[in-house]
């Protein structure tokens, strides 16, 4: 059986669509010829696919129409679409359709290499020419061959500017012709390749993470190095990394100096280019950053009215408000309070505006530069942590509370206009922002009283406590519903009860709610308002009663349960003794609301009936 | 071999341009923030016409400014625009060319392009593209346009902007724009230093905010009186001097981030009524008497 190679030319491909290209083709391949490839490259100017062994013929398929029953009304359609009369269709199974014998692959590959061409989507697509087809950019040649027949197109082409039109001899040979043009058409390959330069160099990092994107911007990989004037180092470190991997896509390597990929090129001369570029850029950097300095902290944050939060969110200087009457319920002193007054002053700073991933940063530089004390600009500093499951929390108390009370408003502020995520849409990034809040309960152990989240976002952020605490989450739904007082309580509840699911006090606990719970829970709008101890005839009842008055589960949890299991023989002696459905409506209603009373103390450590047994 | 003056690369764009059959225009007569504004550019890329062009375009930014300071930011500076439509199959390759042709020998150096979409809200216009790097250097944005004052484009034209500042430091390995070699003798800091300093001025302290809102409407109104004459060109010059103001308006932080989407939203709204009248007529000259 033969080889077969395919490959489709482009200009050059942004790196996302070229993840999706990897991610789609198999499939789409797949379904157009009924084989999948052995090899795929994916690259910037071309993807390419092998194939070891394909059968010559196509395998005959069975075009299902209209069932017979339709064939008055639908046969003539189906038989247009495809281009046949109604009368060349034959029955199976029930249903009309059309057989199509097998053809020739050789015969079928322009068409379907134009199908698979056309069938790939991008998240942003173009026309370029009257074809009809949309691609991430114009495709620009295709080329199909079976061993060493060329059955779509003419030539490969090598490297953009080192090789023009590039015969391959044989589908088989097609990666090892591209090496010898210098281009290594296997993204794995490059990756392995930068990845092994940089090492070599050593001591490299991507704090952006620029590499994924790099792969895609080569065809020939070149890892170089470079530095730049020391004076840089002046300015804050990460001000000359964001500078460094934001505009230019290199890998800092720690003091002056920085590795970059390059395509190709004399190395000496692409290194003198690309150290004057970042000396400019680190240049203009420098500029910007002293402009801001000049003008200060407070100056900046006085700016704030005329920069937009979000839509229907107001301006940023109503943010700081907010920032600071919430700090101030979370129980933050007076640094937090300063901090939460300057937080956002950085947003009217030029080098935000620019790089926005200095925000908050650069803020704190600007705070300590303006001679704010540490604790004050730290907590600026801080105010966006964690900004990813499992990154840092702050290390500052003022930090933590800082943080806190941004992500709390920004949940309630969008919240409040209707901006809740959807799906897979969450353009604020509330999710991270819930789960930040909920790790700065439960890991930073601040406390974040339950009574500052509207309902609607208590509910969001506590849904996320459920995929954070190592505990089944039925634990988690049944401490939710307790009365802890904030969210770092919660969790405890539901961590304690789970320790606690074997012991005899949460058997105790656990019965007693489940057994008032499931006599009085439906009746409860027979209960009386309030428990009256003047109808509390038998010894049974009022021992339940006294034994309620004396439980107390508002402490922490394996005290409460230890109190509250006391009520389970209590309840069982009741239950034993006393006809709760009495003959007086009022004895009946009373106590009806004395079980409900027992339910409902208990159900302050958590709503147990969440919990299977 | 002399690295190549600002006018001589200017030259030789020229050129290589007009070799290829380009229509040299010269810069447009009202402030524009980008080559893509001149109607060379903006209002012939719509509708079913071939097009070539070259030209200069003075860019003028009131934002940008830095008084003369920052030898990366400027209020006024230089793009080199070419217009082809529609693109042919090998405008890369043309482009590539144009390089060669001002000197920049494609093997030594590491010339790549970087994706780069292009948006521009106030004309209601996108395209797909690239930067151009030359060793690190974004000396050209590319772009395809897809659509222009809201109306897809009928035959894709390819842009192609250099930055002439930029282009040149890399030719004379320059890290600031003012030591540019502008003629022999003359740098572009001898040529442009004082007037960055005084349109800085300007722009930011000294335009008058009271004048400039009055005129904002004056230029929306006369541009809709001219549309309904069927005058989209003079109405197009309202647009652009509409854009124009609100740009100075912008830099005097007399605009409120509330207002900005909505000014916006005006400029665009007027590009569009201009964009569909221009193709009508268009279409009517087209169609067979």
């Amino acid at each position: 059986m033969p080889s077969l190679l395919l490959e489709i030319g482009c200009e050059e491909l942004p790196a996302g669509a070229c993840r999706e290209v990897g991610a789609q083709l198999p499939a789409l391949v797949q379904r157009e010829l009924g084989f999948a490839p052995d090899r795929l490259f994916v690259g910037p100017r071309r993807l390419g696919l092998v194939f070891e062994e394909v059968p010559e013929q196509t395998p005959d398929e069975w075009l299902k129409g209209p069932p017979l029953a339709l064939r008055d009304k639908a046969a003539a359609g189906f038989a247009k679409k495809h281009g046949v009369g109604a009368d060349d269709l034959v029955e199976r199974e029930g249903f009309l359709g059309l057989e199509r014998k097998g053809r020739p692959l050789r015969e079928v590959l322009p068409e379907r290499l134009d199908a698979i061409v056309r069938g790939l989507s991008f998240s942003k697509s173009m026309r370029w020419d009257d074809s009809g087809i949309r691609f991430a950019r114009p495709v620009r040649w295709t080329l199909a061959k079976l061993d060493a027949e060329t059955v779509v197109g003419e030539t490969s082409f090598g490297h953009r500017f080192r090789g023009g039109p590039l015969e391959i001899p044989h589908a088989r040979e097609y990666a090892e012709r591209l090496r010898e043009a210098e281009v290594e058409p296997d993204a794995e390959e490059r990756r392995r390749a930068i990845v092994a330069g940089l090492d070599a160099i050593g001591g490299w990092s991507d704090p952006a993470g620029v590499l994924e994107e790099v792969v895609y911007l080569v065809e020939s990989v070149a890892v170089l190095e470079g530095s730049f004037d020391e004076r840089f180092l002046q300015l804050p470190e990460r001000v000359v990394t964001t500078a460094m991997q934001s505009h230019q896509r290199y890998f800092p390597l720690g003091g002056n100096r920085f590795a970059f990929v390059a395509n190709g090129g004399e190395p000496d001369v692409v290194r003198a280019g690309n150290e004057n570029v970042l000396e400019g850029r680190l240049d203009d950097a420098s500029f910007t950053f002293e402009r801001d300095v000049k003008l200060g902290i407070d100056a900046l944050a006085e700016r704030l009215g005329a920069i937009t939060y979000f839509k229907g969110a107001g301006s940023f200087a109503d943010k700081s408000e907010r920032l600071r009457r919430l700090v101030g319920e979370l129980g933050g002193g007076e640094a937090t309070l300063e901090a939460a007054r300057l937080a956002k002053a950085d947003q009217a700073s030029e080098l935000v505006r620019e790089f926005t991933d200095l925000e908050g940063y650069i803020g704190g530089e600007y705070a300590r530069l303006a001679g704010y004390p540490e604790a004050v600009s730290a907590a600026i500093e801080e105010q966006y942590l964690p900004d990813s499951s499992g990154g840092p929390l702050p290390q500052t108390e003022a930090g933590k509370v800082l943080a806190a009370a941004d992500k709390l408003d920004a949940l309630t502020t969008a919240f409040s206009v209707g901006q809740k995520p959807s799906g897979s849409r969450d353009p604020f990034g509330l999710r991270r922002a819930a789960i930040g809040l909920d790790r700065l309960a439960v890991e930073g152990g601040l406390v974040i009283p339950r009574s500052l989240l509207p309902d609607e976002v208590r509910e969001f952020v506590e849904e996320r406590l459920e995929g954070l605490l190592d505990v089944p989450v039925e634990y988690v739904r049944a401490a939710r519903a307790s009365a802890a007082p904030d969210l770092g309580a919660v969790a405890g509840v539901a961590k304690a009860l789970h320790e606690a699911r074997e012991s005899a006090e949460f058997d105790g606990t656990y019965t007693a709610y489940e057994r008032a719970h499931r006599l009085a829970g439906k009746a409860a709008e027979e209960a009386a308002a309030d428990l009256d101890p003047a109808l509390l005839k038998e010894d049974a009842e009022r021992a339940l009663a006294e034994g309620l008055a004396q439980v107390e589960v508002d402490g922490d949890v394996p005290a409460a349960l230890a109190s509250a299991a006391t009520l389970a023989p209590l309840l069982e002696r009741f239950f034993d003794e006393v006809l709760v459905l009495d003959e007086d409506p009022a004895v009946k209603a009373n106590r009806l609301r004395l079980l409900l009373d027992v339910r409902d103390t208990l159900g302050r450590l958590g709503d147990f009936s969440q919990i299977p047994r | 071999m002399a690295a190549p003056t600002f006018q001589d690369t200017i030259r030789a764009l020229e050129g290589y341009w007009a070799d290829y059959g380009c229509v040299l225009m010269q810069p447009y007569h009202t402030e524009l923030a980008a080559g893509t504004m001149n109607p060379a550019t903006f209002l012939r890329s719509l509708g079913p016409s071939e097009w070539k062009t070259a030209y200069v375009e003075p860019v003028i930014r009131p934002l940008d400014g830095r008084y003369g300071e920052n030898p990366y930011r400027f209020q006024h500076y230089f793009q080199y625009q070419v217009v082809i439509k529609p693109a042919p199959a090998d405008v890369l390759d043309l482009y590539f060319g144009s390089l060669e042709a001002i000197g920049i020998d494609l093997r030594r150096h590491d010339v790549r392009l970087v994706e780069d979409d292009w948006e521009q809200p106030t004309l209601g216009a996108w395209g797909l593209g690239w930067e151009v790097w030359c060793d690190g250097m974004e000396i050209t944005q590319w772009t395809y346009f897809q659509q222009l004052g809201g109306f897809d484009v009928e035959l894709v034209p390819a842009e192609i902007t250099y930055g002439l500042e930029r282009l040149c430091m890399f030719l004379q390995r320059k890290k600031s724009a003012f030591d540019l070699e502008w003629a022999p003798g003359v740098s572009w800091g001898d040529v442009y230093r004082e007037n960055e300093r005084q349109w800085s001025a300007y722009n930011f302290e000294v335009a008058p905010v009271d004048v400039l809102t009055r005129r904002f409407g004056e230029h929306e109104d006369e541009c809709r009186a001219l549309l309904e004459r069927r005058l989209p060109l003079p109405a197009y010059d309202q647009v652009l001097k509409a854009s124009h103001t609100f740009n100075l308006l912008d830099a005097r932080g007399a605009i409120s981030a509330t207002e900005r989407a909505a000014y916006i939203g005006r400029v665009r709204n007027l590009a569009r009524e201009v964009a569909q009248v221009y193709l009508e007529l268009e279409t009517d000259a087209l169609a067979p008497a």
